[in-house]
């Protein structure tokens, strides 16, 4: 543990820590354009400059390539290191664009701060700007080579972090150019970050280009929904409409990246056919007379059918919140079913791998990360959780040996074919990890948890809730839709966020959905009530290895001001709800909808 | 005067294996592999006091000696002959005079170190040498003086040719072994350096051509002859002195280690042309400051020309006469190493281009004195780049500063160079 100085502050830290983490651990933050944590030290850009006063190393170093060591004197603010620092700026702005103001990235970029914070604001060199063709890279990622500082970081996380090929670093000098060989789409499945890592504005969203500043942005912490593995994003919004999702850094989960379809994925928050409005057989409502008529037609329905004859059921990708709901609705209804997912298959599957990893068992992606062997098992986590594809390379990069059992499937990585488990020498392993999904035989995996006890599980769910919603089917008997329906008794079916297929809908006579989006069971329903979006709401997810994260709400509900009339905007009636925000989330109508049956009960209606 | 690595050479061809072998060639590698260890060799080697001969001058027994003994897994030598600095040639004449010193130079090299798989990493545009090399290396492989049981030693010893598809950066080690191992030439970081961790993560030697040729004759007569062939006490052995530039007869020179500046000029090179007097020379290559008349007396040695403000490098002398403007010479080679930079990092990708600028400037007689502050900027700052491309590609300017800064200011104050009528 070496100790040293900085800016007269001393500083403990790990063997092998750069001066520049160092620094930052005691909150000194020094410029850094190709460092990055996640893909660590280059050297390339010079701008962490740093001057050693006194110790084993002294002078002007880059405090991103330098280990701490016992007895170093560091200071950021000599004036020759501040002088180096200056001077890389100077460097970077002879070719760098000054058009800040039309520029996409203006507002949240490394080098407009950097530039401003170092005070370069005259111009010594006298020549001409050196500029590039731009490629096109698909519909996803615009591409301005010419604000390009060079700092590699796009083709190391391209090639070396994300395993790309179709995307490198061509020419030398002042020609260096980061593109593809031809123009086209970019092929990996992670290509989104780029966007992130970035520290200018040569990649950009370009399903977000040039349609709000950073200062404006509606934003909070997220989880995204797009599978079970729960990777932590900021969504971006303005004027109501989902703008983007850019991917935030948690050791423990996604690290500092996101897969591309969970970042490009804000098409169904925006749908433009979104249920925005109660409906009532046809007709619009508002929310108040839709849960009212909601009550008469269980009253009516419990007297035409006997009690049980409605289910509620909700679904694996409705959150925490909403869910723990359920079984209080279904109680004061005496529902006949209470049910979470559609298939008994799912039902069963969920219920008992949540068993399985439920003793502490699961391996988050950092352990994947930091497994030394990892068996891939009955699943393909590139198209079932795609950062778990990243997290498995990312092990393999570090020397871990990754098995496939026998399965059709690519990796971003090498890896070995055997016929069976048995065959994987597990025993050998310091931190094991086998990936699979629902389709793995929990008996099996069961027995290999109870013969090794480093062995750790990451079972991939199908939905954002999976986990969560399958602890409450074990604690309130839920069953599932396809159980529910087999005799024949219910005859109505509340949705809560349920994706029923129309097959399971049509001998039900009645329907009412809660939903957000415009599912084949809202397009049935006699009465629908809008839900929130996840970016509309707080809430929470639980993930596939049983870890509870909140997501912050982001962005009232409403029409983005985009899909209004244009003679209607800017509104002349002033109302306190936005057009088509009525919306509420789930777990407040469930709550409205408890308290109208409870006050009913107790004869205040 | 003796020469050492020129003493096969043939008017107008190539040495013959035959002519080698019967001139004395390969007996050093016999006696070597009959009566010497491993250690003994590089003792021997370290005894000559024999510097590299690639530009930065450690000595080559030394750079031997770190690497680790006991590490398994295989470690590399490769010869460095990627000769791409202006006014250098040295090992181009040398190889297309005579491959076989190189040959016998490395494996003995190999032996010391324990290598059994050495790279010659050619300059593109050497076809002739590559050719001489290739072949030098199938013949000493027929006469079972390569390959495997040398000499029925036991010791194995392969040697590849790889000609590089071409850029002056290849010639820094680790970028050079970026370049051979398929990868961009980029410098590597050091920490951890070649001879812990090299080419495919071996211990790894790069050696210069005619650091590596010299070894042979070491080995063969001895590091006390090896020393005293030097014309100072403190030098050791012959180097080849390349000349370019304004003198009678610009040519490749085996001369001893430690000879004046003036008298390399005035002798072998015959003096400056006529009509021309001497204004400047570059004593090592186009990354070393400048001479002037005042260091007519420097011995080319290593450490003397370091005292002196610059650098011996390669002992390519390029020689400039009393009519060259040396901010346009300066401007010409700055040019060369701004068009060479690998791109890696900022002072050198953007920072040679504003030398570039600012010395255009000044030579078409825009330029202020203000631009000369910030030239004195960038010798400073170019220093803190990732390799020493940018640092080497500031020494003539440095030297441009140092021994011609009126010069630039009559180019400033006359608003055009003095040079040009």
């Amino acid at each position: 543990m070496p100790k040293l100085i900085i800016d007269d502050i001393t500083v403990e830290v790990a063997e092998g820590t750069t001066l520049l983490e160092a620094a930052q651990s005691v909150d000194i933050p020094i410029p850094h354009f190709c460092w990055h944590p996640a893909l660590g030290r280059a050297g390339a850009c010079r701008v962490c400059a740093v001057k050693l006063l006194d110790g084993p190393v002294k002078g002007i170093q880059m405090s991103c390539m330098l280990p701490a060591q016992e007895g170093m004197v560091v200071s950021t603010t000599d004036p020759e290191a501040v002088a180096m620092r200056r001077h890389v700026i100077e460097w970077l702005m002879i070719n760098h664009p000054h058009d800040c103001p039309v520029c996409d990235e203006g507002g949240e970029c490394q080098l407009q701060d950097y530039t401003i914070a170092g005070g370069h604001g005259i111009r010594r060199y006298s020549g001409k700007k050196r500029t590039h063709v731009n490629q096109y890279l698909g519909p996803y990622i615009e591409h301005e080579m010419n604000r390009c500082i060079q700092c590699y970081r796009c083709v190391r996380y391209y090639q070396e972090y994300a395993g790309g090929t179709d995307f490198g670093v061509m020419g030398s000098a002042g020609r260096v150019y980061f593109g593809r060989f031809q123009e086209g789409q970019l092929e990996s499945p992670f290509s989104g970050n780029l966007v992130d890592i970035c520290p200018t504005g040569v990649f950009t969203d370009k399903t977000a280009r040039f349609r709000a500043r950073y200062w404006d942005y509606d934003m909070a912490p997220s989880v995204c929904p797009g599978c079970s593995l729960g990777c932590n994003t900021t969504p971006v919004a303005r004027y109501r409409e989902l703008l983007k999702t850019v991917a935030r850094r948690n050791d423990a989960v996604n690290g500092w990246f996101i897969c591309d379809r969970g970042r490009f994925a804000n098409s169904a928050v925006n749908a433009p056919l979104r249920p925005r409005h109660a409906v009532v057989d046809s007709r619009e409502s508002c929310v108040e007379d839709a849960l009212d008529t909601l009550l008469l037609r269980i009253h009516a329905l419990g007297e035409l059918h006997g009690p049980g004859s409605i289910a509620v059921v909700g679904s694996s990708r409705m959150a925490q919140e909403a869910a723990e709901l359920l079984p209080q609705l279904a109680l004061r209804i005496a529902a006949g079913a209470l049910c979470y997912r559609t298939t008994r298959k799912e039902s069963t599957e969920t219920s008992s791998f949540v068993e399985l990893v439920h003793t502490g068992s699961s391996a988050s992606q950092q352990d994947v990360r930091k497994s030394d062997c990892i068996v891939v098992y009955g699943c393909d986590p590139l198209n079932e959780a795609p950062m778990m594809a990243m997290a498995i390379r990312q092990a393999w990069r570090s020397g871990a040996t990754v098995y496939v059992i026998e399965h059709k499937i690519t990796l971003p990585c090498e890896f070995t074919l055997r016929a069976t488990l048995d065959d994987v020498p597990l025993a050998e392993a310091e931190r094991p990890v086998i990936i699979c999904n629902l389709s793995a035989e929990t008996d099996q995996l069961d027995k290999l948890l109870e013969g090794h006890s480093r062995l750790k599980i990451a079972p991939l769910f199908p939905a954002a809730n999976s986990f969560g919603t399958a602890l409450l089917m074990r604690e309130h008997g839920a069953i599932s839709l396809e159980e529910a329906l087999a005799d024949g008794e219910i005859k109505g079916i509340i949705s809560i966020e349920a994706d029923i297929p129309a097959a399971l809908l049509g001998k039900i006579p009645f329907v009412a959905a809660l939903d957000w989006q415009a599912t084949a069971t809202v397009q049935a329903a006699q009465i629908v009530i809008p839900t929130t979006a996840w970016v509309e709401m707080n809430g929470s997810y639980i993930n596939y290895e049983g870890r509870a994260q909140h997501f912050s709400k982001v962005m009232n509900p409403g029409v983005p001001v985009k899909g209004l009339d244009p003679a209607g905007h800017p509104p002349h009636i002033h109302r306190s709800t936005a057009t088509g925000g009525e919306a509420l989330p789930a777990r407040q109508l469930l709550a409205r909808l408890i308290k109208l049956l409870d006050d009913g009960n107790r004869g205040l209606s | 005067m003796e020469q050492i690595l020129f003493q096969h050479n043939k008017p107008g061809r190539c040495v013959t294996f035959a002519e080698y072998q019967t001139e004395g060639g390969f007996t050093a590698l016999k006696k070597a592999l009959a009566a010497m260890t491993p250690d003994e060799v590089q003792q021997v080697v370290i005894d000559s006091g024999l510097r590299g001969r690639g530009g930065a001058g450690f000595p080559t027994g030394k750079k031997w000696s770190f690497v680790p003994r006991n590490l398994p897994g295989p470690r590399w030598l490769i010869c460095n002959c990627d000769e791409m600095e202006p006014g250098t040639y040295k090992d181009r004449i040398l190889l297309e005079a005579n491959p076989y010193s190189l040959i016998e130079g490395i494996t003995l090299a190999c032996y010391a170190i324990g290598v059994r798989h050495a790279f010659i990493f050619i300059r593109r545009g050497y076809e002739q040498a590559a050719a001489n090399l290739q072949r030098a290396i199938s013949e000493a492989a027929a006469a079972g003086l390569l390959g495997e049981n040398i000499l029925g030693s036991g010791f194995d010893c392969a040697i590849d040719v790889h000609v590089s598809a071409g850029r002056y950066i290849c010639g820094e080690e680790t970028a050079l072994m970026n370049a051979l191992e398929g990868k961009r030439a980029n410098p590597r970081a050091k920490p951890p350096f070649p001879a812990i961790k090299g080419l495919w993560g071996g211990p790894t030697v790069v050696n210069n051509v005619e650091s590596l040729a010299n070894i042979p004759y070491i080995i063969a007569n001895g590091p006390a002859w090896f020393k005293a062939t030097a014309a100072t006490p403190e030098a050791a052995g012959m180097k080849l002195f390349c000349i370019s530039g304004h003198v009678t007869h610009p040519a490749c020179f085996e001369l001893p280690l430690g000879m004046k500046l003036g008298d390399i000029i005035g002798g072998p090179c015959g003096g400056m042309r006529p009509g021309s007097s001497f204004k400047a020379c570059l004593p090592g290559g186009a990354s070393t400051p400048y001479f002037t008349a005042d260091h007519w007396n420097i011995p080319m040695d290593f450490d003397p020309v370091a005292k002196a403000g610059s650098r011996l490098g390669t002992g390519g002398i390029v020689v400039f006469d009393h009519k060259t403007c040396m901010v346009a010479a300066t401007l010409n080679l700055v040019r060369f190493y701004a068009r060479e930079s690998c791109g890696w990092c900022t002072p050198c990708r953007e920072g040679l281009p504003f030398v570039v600028n600012l010395l255009e400037t000044i030579e078409s007689g825009q330029g202020s004195d203000e631009h000369i502050e910030i030239l004195r900027e960038h010798i400073k700052y170019l220093n803190y780049a990732f390799c020493a491309l940018a640092p080497g590609a500031m020494g003539p300017v440095d030297g441009l500063l140092r021994h011609f800064e009126d010069e630039i200011r009559e180019h400033n104050r006359n608003g055009k160079c003095p040079c040009r009528s």
